[in-house]
């Protein structure tokens, strides 16, 4: 920890000895392109950090929502844009499945960005309808091996988290449940919350006030530890299925040739933000956390991006889906 | 009585100084943007919702919902003075709408409008705050079969909203389908008629398909002959409704309340069914059904009420279960969460100030809506003088910023000159555009819960009748058809007679 | 034939509604069908498409022996040459000239669709519209829109 708080202050003392360029960085007001439909959860997620952000930048940033096609659309305009740090892009493990789940993408994903940092990675809990028989996640996963073939796994679409997670599940437990795709998470929660699907693995966001108000039952998380926010809600780990590690990262990314002092100054902004109260308390309540002052970095998010395109190929190559 | 500590506790909240004063900006801005023409209620609230994130929660949430209702009457407003309706559900106001406003009755269009929608807001307010509980659990109960029978029905109903050959309209209301069919297959991800546009992969946008087959088409309509084309305002009488007119709008009013109250609750998307159900209700039982299409009254007000009645009552999925029964709501639940409140069903208990706080700045809302449009009404009247040659530039800039601002998609604008030229082409050769709008918006929905619903019955295509609730839409819908198709064989049969006579 | 009486906008009208219906069939064939379980993206549209070849010929068909009754009238060429093009240009230059010039262009060629509109009031139209729109959805709104785009040296 001490290390990486070091290695952070190292940040800092390279970015007040950059160049003048990024001194007189920015000027004037900075896009942040999202590439979804503003209200949804990551326009919430972009809004929260760029109002932190424009604070310490001293110039405005606006965030401009470029919807469509699974994210591609926004995160190919960005690909497109002119690389002056004037137009940021705030994508979420998207960036990394689009790679693969679309087979004619506009960009190149890995060719076609510079990093400024990860800034949350929202957990996913495996849920069911509230009367779903099994007591806890042992049991939940021999019910739901013995009777694959009857269960029905709701997702809210191709590329959703609730389809990635739904995806791994079913590798997880060897379980080839019958999938029930929505548009979108509400009609997806509204057919659990009525019984009409029997299971959905989502992201807290969507399912924390519901598992509270014990509309909807919970199993268990997808993090390495359990969640401070649900202490008796085991890890899909414990029970020993390690491949169910995973949350919908997000990460701020510049266009290609984007001048790294350029880069630095917004992952140092974007660190500021992040270790802002206020944002914490906003993603405490939203079931997430925000990314530390290490992982807010470009170099951690270009790893993550590469890391992640590696895990999610053969897992989508395997289940045969594309959104092309 | 705990409702009405509760209502009192909720107006307390509300009338708050301040809050009343968000409100009423909140009203304001959702009119004077929404009455621009091509933004909706939608591109309204997306443009004005950075707005009230500096707000506290209550009054950002006061006045966000202000701004829906302000849009939505708003965009009534362009519907019936030029034709160029913003939401589906005005849509329908503009069918007869428009056609007062022709004949120089667009104050009453207006007032009977503003009136409607003022009477079924409170009145739903009211459900919302009574049943809101109960009536979730009944919405709970529809799923994928009940929701492909709703739609059915709503399908049957839009035969209703022709005039004109009941052919064509079928025909419109399977192209509006079709057009729904665009973009990316939900359960297979496969692209369907993009003609490989990743920019149509989430389908057509339907402002820019409303704008174009409503608005342009008029719009080209109207340029067709600039000589002789008649002034409207030229024969205006008087800009409120007489005595005899507000007399003929209390039963289109009153049901067009209770059908839309219904249909908002579902949070499937009912309650973009409510503005066509009522149409068809009142064009049934009309003793002058002939007259709708042609201006009728009962047209505009039975609509109207039924809309705002489900944009009232749709706040109920909303506050009751955290899920958005349309775009409009997943904008709410967009702010609800930056104001650090996650919506789901402990709102109410948990934040019983939000709750009863915003339920009680509906109906003020509502009121001040009336309170400021009934004197405006004579503005709105007055812009119909403006010369048309001098509008309608006016009307395709704001059209143009108005549907790239919901996506910055160009190729939003490219749907709107393409379908511009088919309704043109469409009315033309006498096919309504209503029909078609309706297709367009019942389309996916009726094919994902056919779709579902075959998948999680294994198949099986008896679940459509084996469930009560799904299989008494099914009953009515049948019931409905009878009624529409039944009056027109027997006209063909004494149209045979007459000419077996002659 | 000549001489029987016939509906010339339904013929139109029916033989419209078959094309569009061809074209969808055609567009949908690569779709796969599935089963009725598991419907493909092809089924539903492929149903769409014979239904609405079916009502287009059934409107084509009792077209004939039936006279038309309202004349078809005059085509806006004008109109469609003009206001068509408006929104296409607003959307191709919105990006690159930016948000003042775009609309400034896209209003004054709309202008142009009425034999009514004289050079002068389009160009203070063009203005008036652009300055208000500016002020209102830029400033006003802060619609994220750049004012004057890269294609511009400015």
């Amino acid at each position: 920890m001490t290390l990486s708080k070091l290695m952070a202050g190292l940040f800092a003392a390279t970015i007040l000895t950059a160049p003048a360029f990024a001194q007189g960085y920015p000027e004037r007001q900075i896009t942040m392109v999202v590439p979804f439909s503003a209200g949804g959860p990551t326009d919430t997620v972009a809004r929260l950090v760029a109002e932190r952000m424009s604070a310490d930048l001293g110039q405005q940033i606006v965030v401009q929502n470029v919807g469509g096609a699974g994210g591609t659309l926004g995160a190919g305009q960005v690909a497109k844009a002119e690389p002056d740090g004037y137009t940021v892009l705030l994508h979420h493990i998207g960036m990394a499945t689009s790679a693969t789940l679309y087979r004619n993408l506009a960009y190149d994903t890995l060719n076609a960005f510079e990093y400024v940092g990860l800034v949350t990675e929202v957990p996913m809990v495996v849920t069911a309808r509230a009367d779903f028989e099994p007591a806890d996640f042992p049991a939940f996963v021999d019910y739901v091996k013995a009777n694959a073939d009857s269960l029905t796994l709701a997702n809210a679409g191709i590329g959703a988290a609730s389809h990635l997670c739904g995806m791994l599940l079913m590798q997880a437990l060897e379980a080839p449940l019958v999938t029930v795709p929505y548009k979108g998470t509400g009609p997806a929660m509204t057919d659990l919350l009525g019984g009409q699907v029997d299971i959905m693995c989502d992201q807290t966001t969507n399912t924390t006030q519901q598992i509270k108000a014990g509309t909807i039952k919970a199993y268990a998380v997808t993090t390495p530890e359990r969640l401070p926010l649900f202490p008796d809600l085991p890890t899909a780990a414990e029970s020993g299925f390690e491949a169910m590690q995973f949350g919908i990262w997000h990460g701020i990314y510049t266009p290609k040739g984007t001048a790294p002092e350029v880069n630095q100054r917004l992952s140092q902004s974007l660190q500021k933000a992040l270790a802002d109260e206020g944002v914490a308390k906003a993603m405490a309540d939203l079931g997430t956390a925000p990314s530390s002052a290490q992982d807010a970095t470009p170099e951690a998010l270009k790893a993550k991006l590469e890391a992640e395109i590696a895990r999610w190929k053969p897992v989508i190559e395997a289940a045969g889906v594309y959104a092309d | 009585m705990d409702l009405l500590s509760n209502l009192a506790m909720g107006f307390g909240v509300a009338s708050s100084l301040a809050n009343l004063a968000f409100c009423l900006i909140g009203v304001l801005l959702g009119t004077l943007i929404g009455v621009l023409p091509g933004i909706g209620a939608t591109a309204t609230i997306a443009m004005l919702l950075p707005i009230t994130f500096q707000l506290e929660p209550v009054s950002s949430l006061i006045m966000l919902a202000g701004i829906y209702y302000g849009a939505q009457y708003g965009g009534s407003t362009t519907a019936i003075l030029i034709n160029m309706p913003g939401e589906s559900s005005s849509a329908v106001t503009a069918i007869d709408g428009y056609q007062m406003a022709r004949q120089g009755r667009a104050g009453t269009a207006l007032a009977v409008a503003a009136l409607g929608s003022f009477f079924a807001g409170s009145v739903a307010t009211f459900l919302v705050a009574i049943f809101a509980p109960p009536l979730t659990a009944i919405a709970l109960q529809f799923g994928a079969a009940e929701y492909f029978s709703l739609m059915v029905m709503g399908l049957v109903m839009s035969v209703a909203l022709a005039h004109g050959s009941v052919l064509k309209a079928l025909a419109m209301v399977v192209l509006g389908l079709l057009l729904g069919m665009v973009g990316t297959d939900v359960y297979t991800g496969a692209p369907r008629f993009t003609m490989g546009m990743t920019q149509f992969a989430d389908g057509l946008n339907f402002v820019a398909v409303a704008v174009g087959v409503f608005g342009i088409a008029e719009i080209l309509r109207n340029l067709e002959d600039e000589h002789d084309r008649q002034v409207m305002t030229k024969n205006i009488t008087r800009l409120f409704p007489s005595r005899e007119e507000f007399r003929q709008m209390i039963g289109p009013v009153l049901r067009g309340t209770g059908v839309g109250s219904v249909l908002g609750i579902l949070p499937g998307g009912g309650a973009i069914l409510a503005a066509f159900a009522s149409y068809t209700v009142e064009k049934k039982l009309s003793k002058h059904p002939e007259e709708f299409g042609k201006g009728a009254l009962a047209g505009v007000a039975g609509p109207e009420s039924a809309n705002n009645a489900g944009a009232q009552t749709s706040f109920i999925p909303l506050l009751t279960l955290g899920i958005p029964a349309n775009p409009v709501m997943a904008l709410m639940i967009g702010a609800m969460i930056i104001q650090g409140i996650v919506p789901g069903p402990n709102v109410v208990s948990e934040q019983p100030q939000l709750f009863w706080g915003i339920i009680a700045s509906m109906w003020i809302g509502n009121l001040m809506l009336v309170v400021l449009n009934l004197p405006l009404i004579g503005l709105w009247v007055k812009l119909l003088t403006v010369p048309y040659f001098v509008l309608f530039p006016i009307i395709m800039a704001m059209c143009s910023i108005g549907v790239y601002s919901v996506n910055s998609n160009p190729y939003d604008l490219f749907a709107v000159a393409f379908f511009g030229l088919l309704g043109y082409v469409m009315s033309k050769l006498r096919c309504e555009p209503a029909p078609l709008l309706l297709g367009f918006v019942l389309g996916p929905l009726l094919e994902e819960n056919l779709r579902r619903a075959m998948i999680l019955s294994r198949g099986d295509p008896t679940t459509f009748v084996t469930r009560p609730i799904s299989a008494g839409l099914l009953v009515l819908s049948l019931a409905i058809l009878v009624l529409v198709f039944l009056p027109q064989i027997r006209k063909r049969r004494d149209e045979v007679f007459t000419e077996s006579d002659a | 034939m000549s001489t029987k009486p016939k509906d010339g906008t339904d013929i139109a009208a029916g033989l419209l509604f078959m094309a569009i219906a061809a074209f969808f069939g055609w567009q949908g064939l690569g779709l796969e069908m599935g089963t009725s379980t598991r419907m493909g993206p092809g089924y539903f549209p492929m149903v769409l498409s014979g239904l609405l070849f079916l009502l287009g010929a059934v409107i084509l068909v009792r077209a004939f022996g039936r006279p038309d009754d309202e004349p078809f009238g005059r085509v806006a060429w004008r109109g469609i040459a003009f206001i068509l093009p408006a929104p296409i240009f607003f959307g191709l230059t919105v990006r690159g000239l930016g948000f003042v010039p775009a609309l400034f262009i896209t209003t004054l060629i709309a202008a142009q669709a009425s034999l009514r509109m004289r050079p002068l009031p389009a160009l203070i139209l063009a203005v008036v519209v652009t300055i208000l729109s500016t002020l209102i959805f830029s400033y006003g709104l802060g619609l994220p829109f750049r004012r004057f785009g890269p294609w511009l040296p400015l």
